[in-house]
C-alpha cells in the first residue's frame, strides 16, 4: 500500500446555495522516495488538491465532497479534527509559491523554525536552536549561525523559500507537498532549490508531490506526471512514458506550446481557444472545444480513465498512439 | 461608477445598513418637502402657547417662543441636508483636489501636503470654533468652515488614493499612448476614485452634521432664528428640566441621522476595492 | 551594420536614489536595433533589463546615456518634444489586469491614442480603425463597447497589443509581455506577437526573464546580469555557443524536457 492514496476525489466549492464540483474524479499515489508532479494551467483544481491533503480547505467555502484519501493506511476524511492536525504537523508538511508571505516579517527566521520544532518535538530551547541552525545548514544557507537571527526581508528569495523547505523538513515529513516553490523564484535559483529537495529526498526518503504549470520543472524533478484539466486529471503516466507518449492531446498541446531553448520552430502548436473557467458547464470531454481530435462522442460522453500501458492512465476517447 | 445593481449589492444582508438607508430617506423626503407637511409656520412665535408638552396638535411641543417644535424639525432636515451637501461638496472640491494635484505634481505635493499637515494638527472643532468667530453667522459661512476643515483629512485620503493609482500599470500604458496631465488625472485616475470618494462623502455628511450642531450649540454656527436641530439644542438648553422634550426630540434627530450615515458609510466602505480600505478610516 | 540602426543605445544609464543609497539599476548599457529587426533582452529578476524598457519610453528618466531613434537622442528630450514619437515607440506591458484602466470599454481605451495623436479625423474613421484593429489581433467588433473585467487574461493582453497596433508603431517595447499568462495562451499570444511583428515590419526590443520565449522570437539576443549587457550575439549564437559565463549557467538551469518521440 501506497503512503498517500487518493481515490476519486471530489472538491466543490460553494456558490450561492449550490454546490459546484471544481475536483472530480482524482485518484493517484505516491509513495516513499517518490517524487509525482501535478501539472497544468491556472484553475485547474492542482492546488485545491494540494489543499485537500493537508486539510486546509475548511472553513473557505471550498470542501471535499466525494472520494477517499488513505494516508498510511489510515482514512483521512474519517479523522477527527485533533487527529487531523497532528498528522499535518508531524507527517505531512507544505511549502508555497511565495516565501515572503509565508514567513512571519516580525520574527527571526530561526525563531520562527524553533517555534515549529517545539510544537512538534520534545525539545529544550537550546537544543531547537541547535536543531534550527542544523536544519539552515542542511538547505545550505550560508553561515547558518549567524543567519538563524536575520529576519525574513534580510534573506533572498531563494533563501527564503530553502527556509520554508527547512521549516517543512523540521518535523521529518513523510510527505511534503510544495505547490509551485520555485514559479517565484530566478531560473538559477530555482535549479538549487529543486535539486535541494531531491537532495533531501535522497536523504530522508520524505514523498514529495510538485505542484507546477512548468512541464520542465516537472520533466525534470519527478518520477511521475499528473495532468491536470479542469478538475479532471486527464492523464498520469511514469515520467518517461507521459513524455514518450503524450497520449492525452491537452498533454500534447502543452508541450508543443512551451518554445524551445535548444531548437527554432517558426510557430508554436497553440491550443487554440481559452482555459474554461471554474462556473462553466462543459458537456462530454472537458477539453473537447480545444481539441484537435475531438468527435463528436467527444461532446456527449465524458471519458473514463483507461490504462493504455502499465501505471499510465488517461482519460480521453482518441488518446495519441491508442487505437482509434 | 457605482450603478443602481451595485447599490442592492452594497446593502443585501446588512439590516441595520438597511434601517439607516430608511431613516435617511425619510430625512430627505423631509427636508424636501418640509414646506408641505408642516403644520405650522417655524418662524411663528405664539406667546399664550409656551412650552407646550407634546400632543395634538403640537407633535413635538412648543419652544420657548411658543414655535411649533415639529414644524421647527422638519425645516432642520433642510438645514442638515444642505449643511451636509455643501459641506461635503466644499470638502471634495478643495481638499480632494489639493490631495490629487499634490499626489500627481511630487514637488508641489511637498509643499502643499506639508500646509495641510500643519492644518491637521488642529482639533476639527477648534478650527471650525476659530474659523466662525472671524466670520459672521449665516448658512453660506457655515457650510464653508465646515467643508475646509474636513477638506484637509479628505486631501490626506485623496494623497494616499492618487498615488496609489499613479503607480498603476494602466497609468503609465495611458503616459506610452502620449496622454497629457490632464487626461491621466480626469480621465483615468478620477474614475476610479469614485466608489472611495462616495464612502469618503457619507462620513464627511456625518460629522458635518454633528460640527453643525456643535457650532450652533455653542452660538457660533446658524442664526439663532434658522430652524436646525442645533439651534433647537442651543435656544432651549435652559429648559431641560422644564421642558425635556424640547432637548430629546432633537437630540434624537441627531443621532438617529449620524448613526444612519455611518452605518451606511460602513457598508459601502465594506463593498468597495479593497486597496482603498485602509485609507479610508473615518474622518 | 550596415544600415542605420532604427535605435542606438549608447552607456544608458538610470540610478535610483532610495534613503541615501544609489542603486544602479542600468548600468552603462549599449545596443542597437535594425529596422524591422527582433532583439531580446533576457535576464533574472533585477537585473534592470524592465528599467531599460521603461527609460526607452521616458516612464523613467535616464540618468545617463543617449537613446538616438532614427538619429534623434529621445532620452534627452522634454515631456512634450517626445509625445508625437511616442507614436513610433510603444510598450507591450506584463500584467494585462493591471494595465487596462477598468472603468473604460475597450473603444474608449483603444481611441485614446487614435486622437491623441490624430490619426482617426472623425468618431466614424476611429470606430472604423478600432474594429479593424481588433479584427488583426483576433478580437470581435462586439468587443469594443465591454469592459476589461470581461475578458479573460489572454483577450486582454490581445487588448493591450490593438493599443499598441493601432499607431502602427515602428518600435515595440514588449516588456514580459506573456509572462502572466498560462502556458497554452502564452503561445497563442507569441505567436500573434510573431505574425504582427512580420506582417509590419516593426522594430521590436522584447524583454523577458523566459529564454525559450525569447528564443523564439528574437533574431538577436542581448543577455543582462546586474545592470550591465554581458553578452549580446545572434539567437543562434547564444544559445548554441554562449561565450559568457553567466549565460552559461542561465541555459544550464533550464529544466529540460527529455528529447521526445514525435510521434504526430
Amino acid at each position: 500500500m501506497a503512503l498517500l492514496d487518493v481515490e476519486n476525489l471530489e472538491i466543490s466549492i460553494r456558490f450561492g446555495h449550490e454546490l459546484l464540483p471544481v475536483v472530480r474524479g482524482v485518484s493517484f499515489s505516491v509513495d516513499e522516495n517518490e517524487t509525482l508532479g501535478i501539472v497544468g494551467e491556472s484553475g485547474c483544481g492542482k492546488s485545491l488538491t494540494a489543499l485537500a491533503i493537508m486539510g486546509l480547505l475548511e472553513g473557505s467555502g471550498v470542501r471535499v465532497t466525494g472520494g477517499r484519501m488513505r494516508f498510511g493506511g489510515r482514512d483521512l476524511l474519517a479523522m477527527s479534527a485533533d487527529e487531523r492536525r497532528h498528522i499535518m504537523g508531524n507527517d505531512m508538511a507544505m511549502i508555497f509559491q511565495e516565501p515572503m508571505t509565508s514567513l512571519n516579517p516580525v520574527y527571526r527566521v530561526g525563531d520562527q523554525i524553533i517555534e515549529a520544532l517545539q510544537q512538534h518535538r520534545n525539545l529544550s530551547r537550546r537544543a531547537a536552536r541547535r536543531r534550527a541552525i542544523e536544519l539552515l545548514d542542511l538547505v545550505r544557507i550560508p553561515e547558518p549561525d549567524s543567519r538563524v537571527d536575520s529576519f525574513p526581508h534580510q534573506l533572498s528569495g531563494g533563501q527564503r523559500q530553502r527556509v520554508m523547505i527547512a521549516m517543512a523538513l523540521s518535523c521529518d515529513p513523510k510527505l511534503l507537498i510544495a505547490d509551485e516553490p520555485t514559479t517565484a523564484l530566478d531560473v538559477t535559483v530555482q535549479k538549487e532549490v529543486l535539486d535541494l529537495m531531491l537532495d533531501l529526498q535522497k536523504r530522508t526518503g520524505t514523498a514529495i508531490i510538485l505542484i507546477s504549470h512548468d512541464l520542465g520543472v516537472i520533466a525534470e524533478t519527478c518520477n511521475s506526471v499528473a495532468v491536470m484539466y479542469w478538475g479532471r486529471l486527464v492523464e498520469t503516466a511514469p515520467t518517461d512514458a507521459l513524455f514518450e507518449t503524450l497520449a492525452h492531446p491537452y498533454t500534447r498541446g502543452l508541450l508543443h506550446s512551451i518554445p524551445a531553448i535548444d531548437r527554432d520552430v517558426d510557430w508554436l502548436d497553440a491550443i487554440p481557444g481559452r482555459v474554461p473557467t471554474i462556473g462553466e458547464q462543459i458537456a462530454g470531454c472537458p477539453f473537447h472545444p480545444r481539441c484537435p481530435r475531438a468527435e463528436s462522442r467527444c461532446r456527449h460522453e465524458v471519458p473514463q480513465p483507461r490504462e493504455i500501458a502499465p501505471g499510465h492512465l488517461v482519460e480521453c476517447h482518441f488518446p495519441y498512439g491508442g487505437d482509434r | 461608477m457605482m450603478a443602481v445593481a451595485s447599490i442592492r449589492s452594497v446593502f443585501a444582508g446588512r439590516t441595520f445598513a438597511q434601517i439607516g438607508l430608511v431613516w435617511l430617506a425619510f430625512v430627505a423626503l423631509a427636508a424636501i418637502f418640509s414646506p408641505l407637511i408642516a403644520p405650522f409656520d417655524p418662524y411663528e412665535i405664539d406667546p399664550i402657547a409656551r412650552l407646550t408638552e407634546p400632543g395634538w396638535p403640537h407633535l413635538f411641543g412648543t419652544d420657548h417662543f411658543g414655535r411649533d417644535s415639529f414644524s421647527r424639525a422638519l425645516y432642520g432636515a433642510r438645514m442638515t441636508v444642505l449643511i451636509g451637501l455643501g459641506a461635503v461638496i466644499v470638502a471634495l472640491l478643495t481638499g480632494g483636489l489639493v490631495g490629487m494635484l499634490s499626489a500627481y505634481f511630487t514637488r508641489l505635493g511637498h509643499v502643499l501636503m506639508r500646509g495641510v499637515d500643519v492644518l491637521m494638527a488642529f482639533p476639527a472643532l477648534l478650527m471650525a470654533l476659530v474659523l466662525m468667530t472671524l466670520l459672521e453667522r449665516s448658512v453660506m459661512n457655515t457650510i464653508i468652515v465646515i467643508g475646509v476643515v474636513y477638506a484637509t483629512t479628505t486631501a490626506r485620503i485623496l494623497f494616499g488614493m492618487t498615488l496609489k493609482l499613479k503607480g498603476e500599470v494602466f497609468v503609465d500604458a495611458a503616459v506610452c499612448s502620449g496622454a497629457g496631465h490632464a487626461s491621466i488625472l480626469f480621465r483615468h485616475i478620477l474614475p476610479n476614485l469614485v466608489s472611495p470618494l462616495l464612502v469618503q462623502a457619507s462620513f464627511i455628511f456625518a460629522f458635518a452634521q454633528l460640527q453643525a450642531a456643535a457650532l450652533d450649540f455653542l452660538g457660533l454656527g446658524l442664526p439663532p432664528e434658522v430652524p436646525s436641530w442645533g439651534n433647537m439644542l442651543s435656544e432651549e438648553r435652559i429648559y431641560v428640566t422644564r421642558a425635556p422634550w424640547l432637548l430629546i426630540f432633537p437630540g434624537a434627530l441627531i443621532i438617529l441621522s449620524v448613526f444612519s450615515m455611518n452605518l451606511v458609510g460602513d457598508a459601502m466602505r465594506d463593498s468597495i476595492d479593497p486597496r482603498f480600505k485602509d485609507d479610508i478610516a473615518g474622518v | 551594420m550596415s544600415a542605420q540602426p532604427l535605435l542606438d543605445v549608447r552607456d544608458l544609464k538610470v540610478h535610483f536614489r532610495t534613503r541615501g543609497r544609489t542603486v544602479r539599476a542600468v548600468d552603462g548599457v549599449s545596443f542597437d536595433i535594425a529596422p524591422g529587426e527582433v532583439l531580446g533582452l533576457v535576464g533574472e529578476s533585477g537585473c534592470g533589463k524592465s528599467t531599460v524598457g521603461r527609460a526607452l519610453t521616458q516612464l523613467e528618466r535616464a540618468t545617463a546615456g543617449q537613446a538616438l531613434f532614427e538619429g534623434q537622442d529621445i532620452l534627452s528630450m522634454s515631456r512634450r518634444q517626445f509625445l508625437p514619437l511616442r507614436r513610433h515607440i510603444q510598450m507591450i506591458f506584463q500584467d494585462p489586469y493591471a494595465s487596462l484602466n477598468p472603468r473604460l470599454t475597450v473603444a474608449q481605451t483603444l481611441s485614446e491614442p487614435l486622437f491623441i495623436h490624430k490619426i482617426a479625423r472623425s468618431r466614424k474613421d476611429a470606430q472604423a480603425r478600432i474594429a479593424e484593429t481588433l479584427d488583426l489581433v483576433g478580437l470581435g467588433p462586439e468587443a469594443m463597447t465591454r469592459y476589461p473585467h470581461e475578458f479573460s487574461g489572454g483577450q486582454r493582453q490581445r487588448i493591450g497589443i490593438a493599443r499598441v497596433m493601432i499607431l502602427e508603431p515602428k518600435l515595440v517595447i514588449a516588456d514580459e509581455a506573456v509572462s502572466a499568462l498560462d502556458v497554452s495562451i502564452q503561445a497563442q499570444v507569441l505567436n500573434l506577437i510573431k505574425k504582427l511583428q512580420r506582417d509590419s515590419g516593426m522594430a521590436m526590443l522584447f524583454i523577458s526573464h523566459d529564454l525559450g520565449v525569447v528564443r523564439h522570437i528574437s533574431d538577436r539576443v542581448a543577455v543582462m546580469s546586474a545592470g550591465k549587457i554581458v553578452e549580446t550575439g545572434d539567437k543562434s549564437a547564444i544559445f548554441e555557443a554562449p561565450q559568457d559565463a553567466y549565460t552559461r549557467r542561465l541555459l544550464d538551469s533550464i529544466p529540460r524536457i527529455m528529447p521526445l518521440k514525435e510521434t504526430s
